[in-house]
């Protein structure tokens, strides 16, 4: 052992880098001289050691979990609307329950199938399996309500040991379980969800009390999980990758966890890519990646990244984007508070990397994705919820600091008071919405009659009622799994992106003819979806079935429609 | 139903095989993990005053060229003199190393230190065990220790392990022994960190869960505990580990003491003949110390299952080597499906780890001993750890042959005279 360790470790104070919380100008650890500045009156974390929870910190980390059960728990099944991506995961874990394959249809490595291998093995053992709470879709978001709770947990302790206050993880938590973005995005059956889990499991195993091996372990493979659930997670690598170096550095074992860690992350990583070459799907024939030209004969892991990166879709910045038509009006106070907030902890980060360095791994995480959205790439919707949880953190985090200097009792009571406003004014839509008429009512994630799924059960009775077992049918992923998880079986019902793409369905079942179709069932905005999907032409046929089709059934409320097509 | 069987077996021998090397991963890393393992397995920054007496026993054969020095050694420790006392011990026709030894005898002698014997047997079996029993009569100081005549000891050492017998009130101290050659031959790097994890950090586990094979020098017993169980077993390869299970089996803790500062120094064996040979005597000792059955008389489930696992490895260690060649063929030749594929790779990641850390390992060793690692070791090491794997499975499977034909001789003393000119040099070099 090197005689500056041995000294360091037998020193006065410090054995090891252990999160330490230093009061100013109270205590510091031997080696870094933080001097107190006027501008942090609160307590700073360096590296190290957090205070234990505490009775206080128990009571808000449970009041914390059990909002979240409130909130996302309460309507989970009626609100949001079935979306086809929540259908498309629920239709490859249904896959790889009852056909061992990663998707019904030709996998294509799309996304990487972490995601749905983990709904898999949540469904698979429960009772009834994709209905244990009544369609598939239901299932996957009882899994969501779980990963929430857990990930509330996770965010609450990670930013208290970022902050050392258990003000600032209240704070985050209230927004990360209340804003009507993190409502509506994280009840859905989404990637991205189960991706932050992981992220925010690999973030709070590098906060530990001691850093040990088997926390790097963890941490690693943690995030290798998280990569290939979605390999966005690839922008928080970054960050993570400092914060392993800051907590290690100086300790007995930081050359293992250092090298381990990666290696942890390598194993999920190395497992997906193995399947790919055990596939012989890695690379295209005669690695030929020209965009233009896709490869015929066979998939291709590598084609595909390389595909999505070249893929653009306008800015995000540009109007008519998701940032205008849904965010913005879902929660555009808190995109703001968001935004202010990371951008102070980035200057705080960054200002002072030794003192602040929870704000700069907020900060820098949140950043990355942001830069990731704002990049001008395929955007969609629910693309925004990873930054919810990144802007909670931040918000959190940056309230505490500039609520240190008033009084306790202040500092309690400020905050509540705005959490309370946030919750009573109606046009925020947190808890209270002025609806249509002008009235105030309780808001749509809450409103108990409002039961937008009910109308896609009814669409399926419907189906069930009318449409024969063996009819060729052309519909949104949104119902997948039920009509093929549920007797009676509609074994020839296909997406019309299936239909409209893959080969086995498009020419073998429909030989590209419209009149080959027997019916068409509509999803909400599903003919906008199948028009933006038609650049090539290769939804024509269908639409020419749509026009030659006969409203058979009809349903809506609001601005969501439902309809089934009998064709010819 | 026969590629079923197959694909089932496969998968049921990498789940197994990653299982294991997990383990043995937890077990190399235990001491770096633990949040306060490191300080206790460090000597005392502080020693008490010298209290205890030791008889050191020094086992020679054919070790004329370095017996003058490591006799030296030992009687300049910083200890005083009458507290300590050597035996030299030597069967009957070594004329030479006994020689050797009465020179330096009475050259000491002169100087007044009058602490050495020699001790002569000329009884079978010629081997260590009953070298070190035939001297235990004559020992009549407070603790009993051994060291090899090649030895490179520390002078504090005795100060050491009088301190951690006093304070920790243990009967039996097993101090670090390391290799430090790691640049001399191709295998040496390796070599030298076996040692490396094994004194640094597995033995602490071993020692913790009372079921340790104790190591054949640098190790103190209390001289009654000693006599008590009856000294070594003389038809035992590792008479040492076999004692460490007896000790354990009596209840008796352990204290291990890795301190980079005060280990004993050695030499990894010059040629890789010397190599193999060593290595299927260990192996040979551990298979036949598992058949003896001491393990079995331990207390606790625990530490039997412990023993048995550490005693079994080598039987492991040749199934891997086929298990390593069969592995390479399958992959190789034939298509199984994705799943299983996956699976039977889980091992070979597990190697992969075991490779990491072992290359991080000796950055962590050569530190400690203001060495210098390079990535060139570093390479020369991945380049040489497959092949290493194979040798070690090849000597596995040598004992496990030599053991099945009832072979039982100590292989040393057989051999090691065609190569002793050349290892007596290299050890003379180190001390």
């Amino acid at each position: 052992m090197p005689r500056e360790m041995r000294r360091r470790a037998t020193g006065p104070g410090v054995t090891r880098p252990q999160l330490v919380v230093v009061h100013d100008g109270v205590r510091t650890p031997a080696g870094q001289a933080p001097a107190p500045t006027e501008r942090s009156p609160r307590p700073v974390v360096p590296l190290g050691g957090v205070p234990r929870l505490g009775q206080r910190g128990r009571i808000a980390l449970g009041a914390a979990v059990l909002t979240g059960l409130v909130t996302h728990g309460w309507h989970l099944f009626q609100y949001p609307l079935y979306l086809t991506d929540e259908g498309i995961y629920m239709q490859r874990a249904w896959s790889l329950v009852r056909q061992t394959r990663l998707s019904p249809y030709t996998y294509d490595y799309d996304h990487a199938p972490g995601g749905w291998i983990q709904l898999a093995g949540f469904a698979f053992p429960l009772p009834n399996q994709f209905e244990t709470f009544g369609n598939a879709v239901n299932t996957g978001r009882f899994l969501m309500l779980l990963v929430h709770l857990v990930s509330v947990a996770l965010l609450f302790e990670i930013v208290r040991r970022l902050t050392g206050s258990v003000l600032a993880a209240s704070v985050a938590a209230f927004f990360y379980n209340v804003s009507p973005l993190a409502v509506y995005y994280q009840r859905q059956v989404l990637l991205d969800n189960l991706m932050m889990f992981w992220v925010l499991l690999s973030l709070y195993l590098l906060l530990g009390r001691d850093m040990r091996i088997r926390h790097a372990l963890g941490a690693g493979t943690a995030l290798g999980i998280a990569l290939i659930t979605k390999e966005n997670a690839l922008f928080f690598v970054p960050t993570l990758v400092y914060l392993l170096h800051r907590r290690v550095k100086g300790s007995t074992q930081r050359r293992f966890t250092r090298s381990l860690w990666p290696f942890a992350t390598a194993i999920p990583v190395g497992a997906y890519l193995l399947y790919a070459v055990l596939k012989n799907e890695l690379v295209p024939t005669g690695l030929d990646f020209d965009l233009n030209n896709p490869p015929a004969d066979h998939v291709s892991l590598l084609y595909t990244l390389w595909w999505q990166l070249n893929r653009s879709q306008g800015s995000l910045l540009s109007s008519g984007s998701f940032l205008y038509s849904s965010w913005i009006p879902r929660d555009g106070l808190f995109l703001l508070l968001g935004l202010l907030a990371m951008l102070a902890a980035l200057y705080w980060g960054f200002r002072d990397r030794e003192r602040n360095l929870g704000f700069l791994v907020v900060g820098t995480m949140a950043v990355a994705y942001a830069f990731y959205l704002i990049r001008g790439s395929v955007l969609l919707d629910f693309y925004i919820a990873p930054m919810v949880v990144l802007f909670a953190m931040s918000i959190g985090m940056v309230t505490d600091r500039l609520l240190g200097r008033l009084s306790s009792r202040l500092r309690i009571a400020v905050p509540a008071m705005a959490g309370a406003l946030l919750l009573f004014v109606p046009v925020t839509d947190y808890l209270l919405t002025v609806n249509d008429e002008g009235r105030v009512a309780v808001a749509d994630q809450y409103h108990p009659k409002l039961n937008l799924t009910r109308m896609q059960e009814q669409q399926v009775a419907w189906i069930r009622g009318n449409v024969p077992a063996d009819a060729r049918i052309i519909m949104d992923d949104d119902l997948w799994s039920e009509l093929h998880d549920v007797p009676p079986f509609y074994p020839f019902a296909h997406s019309h992106w299936n239909a409209a793409a893959d080969p086995d369905v498009r020419d073998k079942l429909f030989a590209k003819k419209w009149r080959n179709i027997d019916y068409i069932v509509m999803s909400n905005k599903m003919r906008q979806s199948m028009e933006s999907n038609n650049g090539d032409g290769r939804e024509d046929w269908i639409l020419t079935a749509l026009k030659n089709a006969k409203k058979v059934w009809e349903t809506g409320q609001g601005d969501i429609n439902l309809q089934i097509y009998r064709v010819g | 139903m026969m590629t079923l069987l197959l694909h089932t077996g496969l998968v049921l021998v990498s789940l197994l095989l990653t299982v294991q090397s997990a383990h043995v991963l937890y077990l190399m890393l235990y001491t770096w993990d633990q949040p306060d393992a490191e300080a206790k397995a460090k000597a005392p920054e502080e020693f008490v005053a010298p209290r205890l007496s030791f008889s050191v026993l020094l086992p020679a054969r054919h070790e004329e060229d370095v017996i003058q020095t490591t006799i030296d050694r030992v009687v300049r420790a910083d200890y005083p003199a009458e507290l300590l006392e050597v035996f030299v011990i030597c069967s009957a026709d070594d004329t030479g190393t006994i020689g050797k030894a009465e020179e330096k005898i009475a050259a000491l002698g002169r100087e007044g230190l009058h602490n050495v014997e020699v001790v002569v047997f000329d009884d079978k079996p010629i081997n260590k065990p009953h070298g070190l029993n035939a001297a235990l009569p004559h020992a009549s100081h407070d603790v009993v220790t051994i060291f090899d005549a090649e030895d490179d000891i520390h002078p504090a050492i005795f100060d050491l392990v009088n301190t951690v017998m006093i304070e920790d009130e243990v009967n039996v101290v097993q101090a670090g022994v390391q290799l430090m050659n790691y640049q001399s031959t191709w295998y040496s790097a390796l070599n030298v960190l076996e040692y490396f994890f094994w004194f640094k950090s597995r033995l602490h586990y071993h020692a913790l869960e009372g079921s340790i094979p104790l190591g054949g020098n640098t190790v103190f017993f209390k001289r009654e505990l000693l006599v008590r169980l009856g000294g070594w077993d003389e038809h035992n390869l590792t008479e040492d580990a076999d004692l460490g299970l007896r000790v354990s089996a009596a209840g008796e803790r352990v204290r291990v003491v890795y301190d980079d500062r005060y280990v004993t120094k050695e030499e990894t064996p010059p040629t890789l003949g010397q190599f193999i040979r060593q290595r299927t005597r260990w192996s040979q000792g551990f298979m036949q110390t598992l058949s003896k059955g001491t393990w079995k008389q331990m207390p606790t489930r625990k530490q039997r299952w412990l023993a048995f696992y550490v005693l079994a490895f080598p039987h492991g260690q040749a199934l891997l080597g086929l298990y390593l060649l069969v592995s390479l063929g399958m992959i190789l030749f034939l298509r199984v499906p994705v799943l299983v594929a996956l699976v039977s790779w889980l091992p070979v990641l597990m190697l992969l780890a075991h490779f990491v850390t072992q290359a991080v390992g000796l950055y962590e060793f050569t530190d400690a001993h203001g060495l210098k690692a390079t990535p060139k070791a570093v390479l020369r090491m991945a380049v040489a750890w497959y092949p290493y794997q194979l040798i070690l499975a090849y000597a596995a499977l040598r004992a496990m042959r030599r053991q099945l034909t009832g072979r039982t001789n100590w292989e040393k003393t057989q051999h090691v005279g065609a190569h002793r000119d050349k290892a007596s040099e290299a050890n003379s070099h180190a001390a």
